[in-house]
């Protein structure tokens, strides 16, 4: 096999290295818009989404043909079925951001508590766990994997703490209510997208280690329920 | 692990002087199916004829180490060759029906063993075809030539004869490597439901169909044994970086 195999696996890869790309730039564009309050940015964010919708049609594809066509086991195997789910959650990125952009686009201004909202913070951590998913994917790096699953708990505490201080700015005035509720959507959707980075860093290990980390998998199934079509030898 | 059928520990064989079995051990499951793969030369065939003591057939082959069937060692000198090749079945890449009628070959091994009353041999034939998922396909042609059936029927006919003589181990050599996807596909299922009775070990170079049939898988690289384990494992996580690069291709 087998070059013309291993041709077609360099091909997925560099194909989902494009898509982390484009998906990467989508959030640094559609953030980018949101602190330099520029509608026109927000816009192009939202047309540009239709680019990361081909590319996933494009990585599914290849991965459903290399499957078809050549059966492919263990580390290749990981790899493609990976990839599958990298490509998934990255689609997922690259509609956020392009959710980002249009929630900002009902305000198209920084509010007056934007400094006391939890969303600089937000944004730095979530674009830092997209680069270092990406980073630890494209490398084969554990390492990096492991410190984007280390901030998913910080950024789920700022988003709730990002919660209550919103109410409050609500609270204080109605005025504020709608910006407020936009920039709980926005930072909302950073903590989603900290999730999917995690999800990605999840299945470096997978394809890296064969070691499945999500949901405490290998706890589950292996030390309390065996899997009942395993027999051991 | 369920009950051991075979116990194998530091099997060597030499041919001629030169090693093409190292030193394997492993055990090896009743009532399940294990495969053995590894590249052409790297001792599987030479590996399954150990079990039967085929390789006595041949000169300049010298073999140590232990081979426990039931817990009896097959090598030691008081075993009746013939009656271990009664309770092991071999079926190989090509069937090797005999010129006969597809109810001779069907009884032959019977017939050997001096059952000569029709209406027996008739329920043998019958039993073992069905077991064979072959009767409704010859049911009616039983006194025709068997060389005139399909290669895929002829193959399912080979198994059906290995089981008239009621054996409790089936060694299957390639069997279906000879045969297009759909004679291919019966063999598997047949696989499947034989493994209900009998203990199966398969050499095939077809991973897929590795995959596909055996619960346990050995790889065999330049007569060594590299890595056994349960299937399911060794085509999703490997041990040895080895198997992982023969078998996703990477091999050489």
């Amino acid at each position: 096999m087998e070059r013309h195999f291993l041709q077609q696996l360099e091909k997925l890869k560099t194909r989902l290295i494009k898509m982390c790309s484009l998906v990467d730039e989508q959030l640094e564009l559609a953030l980018k818009a949101v602190n330099e309050e520029n509608p026109e940015l927000a816009l192009l964010v939202i047309e540009r989404d239709n680019k990361v919708d081909k590319y996933d049609l494009k990585v599914d594809r290849i991965c459903q043909r290399i499957v078809a066509l050549n059966q492919p086991v263990a580390m290749d195997l990981r790899m493609i079925m990976s990839s599958l789910t990298i490509n998934n959650n990255l689609e997922r990125v690259g509609d956020i951001a392009a959710n980002i952009a249009e929630n900002f686009l009902l305000i198209k201004k920084k509010p007056s508590f934007f400094e006391r909202i939890k969303f600089a913070s937000m944004a730095q951590i979530t674009t830092g766990m997209l680069k270092n998913a990406i980073d630890a994917f494209i490398n084969g790096d554990p390492k990096t994997a492991e410190k984007v699953i280390q901030s998913e708990e910080l950024l789920d505490k700022l988003n709730v703490e990002n919660h209550k201080i919103s109410i409050e700015i609500m609270k204080e005035n109605k005025d504020n209510i709608e910006a407020a509720v936009a920039f709980l959507v926005i930072c909302r959707q950073l903590e989603r997208i900290g999730d999917h980075a995690t999800n990605i860093a999840e299945d470096v290990f997978f394809i890296v280690q064969a070691q499945n980390i999500r949901h405490n998998y290998e706890k589950f199934f292996f030390s309390e329920h065996q899997m009942d079509d395993d027999e051991e030898l | 692990m369920k009950e051991i059928k075979i116990s194998i520990s530091n099997l060597s064989l030499n041919y001629t002087g030169k090693p093409a079995l190292k030193n394997i051990s492993l055990n090896i499951p009743a009532k399940r199916v294990t495969a053995f793969i590894g590249p052409s030369g790297c001792g599987k065939s030479t590996f399954l004829r150990t079990l039967n003591r085929m390789n006595d057939l041949l000169d300049g082959v010298s073999v140590s180490g232990k081979v426990l069937i039931d817990g009896i060692d097959i090598y030691d000198k008081n075993i009746d060759v013939v009656n271990l090749r009664k309770r092991i079945g071999m079926v190989f890449q090509k069937s090797n029906l005999f010129p006969k009628s597809v109810f001779d070959n069907l009884v032959f091994g019977a017939r050997l063993n001096g059952i000569k009353k029709e209406e027996e041999l008739m329920e043998i034939a019958e039993r073992t075809s069905k077991q064979a998922a072959i009767w409704d396909e010859i049911k009616d042609r039983l006194d025709e030539n068997a060389l005139n059936l399909s290669m895929g029927q002829q193959q399912r006919l080979c198994i059906a004869r290995a089981l008239a003589v009621e054996p409790d181990i089936i060694l299957m050599d390639e069997p279906a490597s000879a045969l297009d996807p759909i004679s291919t596909g019966k063999i598997e299922d047949l696989i499947y439901e034989l493994k209900n009775e009998f203990t199966i070990l398969i050499v095939t170079h077809n991973m897929q169909q590795a995959a596909r049939v055996s619960d346990f898988t050995a790889f065999l690289y330049m007569g060594e044994l590299v890595e056994y384990d349960r299937t399911s494992r060794i085509f999703t996580n490997p041990s040895s970086r080895q198997t992982e690069d023969y078998i996703t291709g990477r091999f050489g």
